[in-house]
């Protein structure tokens, strides 16, 4: 386990509104830590809609999910929050001493002071291969993700999907391995159409076995996955030799563990109020899609009016003896030097 | 407000819906799925997965289609959750573009 960080805040979910939370916190000089179980920043943005034009953007008359984010980024670069990426959070618990302990999937521990919750519709998972029981192989010869390339040399090989993953994977792979089949539903792929054509060059030269069609059942033998059988579109049957699959079927969002935190939780969301947009829990704030109160609107921008009130809220919970004064960008020379633009001397 | 599956899914079911949704609020029938609205949370998730473009915001719901509003309502309370999509019905290809398939609706 990694050492523990000590922070004033930790925002969970690193979509729209959790940078911008890290920009409204650091113009009140409070520094964040984001956590995303997600490998790349960006939340829905960069996972479901990064080339989709989104039209609601207060003065960006069409931005998409992935310029969003890229202007985001710009904008809290002054900031320096640090991301923890592909991780997600296990477990928030209020500590004697009234600071919030936070566990990630990945063994890192937070002590933080204020926790904002701007995890969307929840932590983005790996789909899974729908048969029911080969999750008894997950992490031995099951895997989402390819951590160790090593351990799968010279094996028999399964790899599912179309996207990207799939295919970059089945070219990494094609001639390290004993046998490689590939596995699609349709014979129409997602992935970059370079990657695409090479994958189809492999096919020929017999380096990739492509099957279209879906997964219909496994065979274990010595209690080890054996084979998978495959039904074709054509509704033919046949079975590959495996010793290891890689499912790239995407990812989907679940709210998992949040509902474990104690928090006030209706209808799967978690209610706050609309001065302070803080939980039930003080301290604990929660904004954008994963908020609720009277008229709430899944909007990107009421995430942002959410995110200000509640760096605002946060600020005075964390100094209740200073107050907190709304200044303007356009004339604080104090926010000039804290965004570190314009005359800072 | 809620989420409804509309006509375009009976007979089909394709169930590509079923794996992003974050509660899981897909309910299942013989040949058609339907939202509870009492567990929706109108994160809209679903709604590009579907291949036949049967799901609706419950105020988008087109004029034709407002009476899967109830349906789903009422579906939803005796169907069983599905969490996992499974392949579509053998026959949903030739059934994907039939516009009136109320009548085949299995409750």
């Amino acid at each position: 386990m990694s050492s523990s960080i000590e922070t004033d805040a930790v925002i969970i979910g690193a979509g729209p509104v959790g940078l911008f939370q890290v920009f409204e916190l650091g113009l009140l000089e409070i520094k964040a830590h984001v956590i995303d179980a997600l490998p790349i920043i960006g939340g829905q943005c960069m996972e479901l809609y990064p080339d989709k034009p989104i039209y609601d953007i207060p003065a960006l008359p069409v931005c998409t999910g992935k310029e969003l984010t890229d202007n985001l980024l710009k904008q809290i670069e002054p900031f320096g929050a640090q991301f923890h990426l592909g991780q997600e959070v296990s477990m928030v618990a209020q500590r004697p001493d009234g600071r919030f302990d936070i566990h990630t999937s990945a063994d890192q521990h937070f002590i933080s002071k204020t926790v904002f919750i701007a995890a969307g519709v929840g932590a983005f998972q790996p789909r899974l291969v729908p048969l029911d029981g080969i999750d008894r192989f997950d992490g031995t010869q099951v895997f989402y993700r390819v951590k160790d390339p090593e351990q799968f040399l010279g094996k028999n090989m399964v790899i599912c999907g179309g996207g990207d993953s799939a295919l970059d994977w089945a070219l990494y792979f094609a001639d390290k391995v004993n046998q490689l089949t590939l596995i699609h539903r349709r014979d129409d792929f997602k992935a970059a159409p370079k990657s695409v054509s090479k994958m189809r060059e492999l096919c020929d030269t017999g380096k990739i076995n492509l099957k279209i069609g879906q997964l219909a059942g496994f065979e274990v033998h010595d209690d080890k996955l054996s084979e998978l059988l495959i039904t074709g579109i054509d509704g033919a049957k046949s079975s590959v030799p495996c010793d290891v699959i890689l499912a790239f079927f995407g990812l989907s969002p679940k709210l998992g563990p949040i509902a474990d935190w104690g928090l006030d939780i209706d209808r799967k969301q978690i209610t706050v109020d609309t001065e302070k947009f803080q939980t039930s829990t003080p301290g604990i704030f929660a904004v954008g899609d994963i908020n609720l109160y009277p008229g709430k609107k899944k909007l990107i921008l009421s995430g942002f009016h959410e995110a200000a009130l509640a760096a605002f809220a946060a600020a005075a919970y964390l100094s209740p003896e200073k107050t907190i004064q709304l200044q303007y960008t356009t004339t604080s020379t104090k926010l000039h030097k804290v965004l570190g633009v314009g005359n800072t001397e | 407000m809620t989420y409804v599956v509309t006509e375009s899914c009976i007979r089909c079911k394709y169930t590509d819906c079923v794996d992003v949704c974050p509660v899981d609020c897909f309910r299942e029938g013989p040949n058609f799925l339907v939202i509870d609205p009492d567990e929706c949370i109108d994160c809209a998730v679903c709604v590009p997965e579907c291949p036949v473009n049967a799901i609706y915001a419950e105020d988008d719901v087109p004029g034709d289609q407002q009476q899967f509003i109830k349906i789903n309502a009422d579906l939803a309370s005796s169907w069983t959750s599905i969490t996992k999509s499974k392949g579509a019905l053998p026959d949903a290809d030739e059934w994907k573009d039939v516009k009136s398939k109320l009548a085949e609706l299995v409750k």
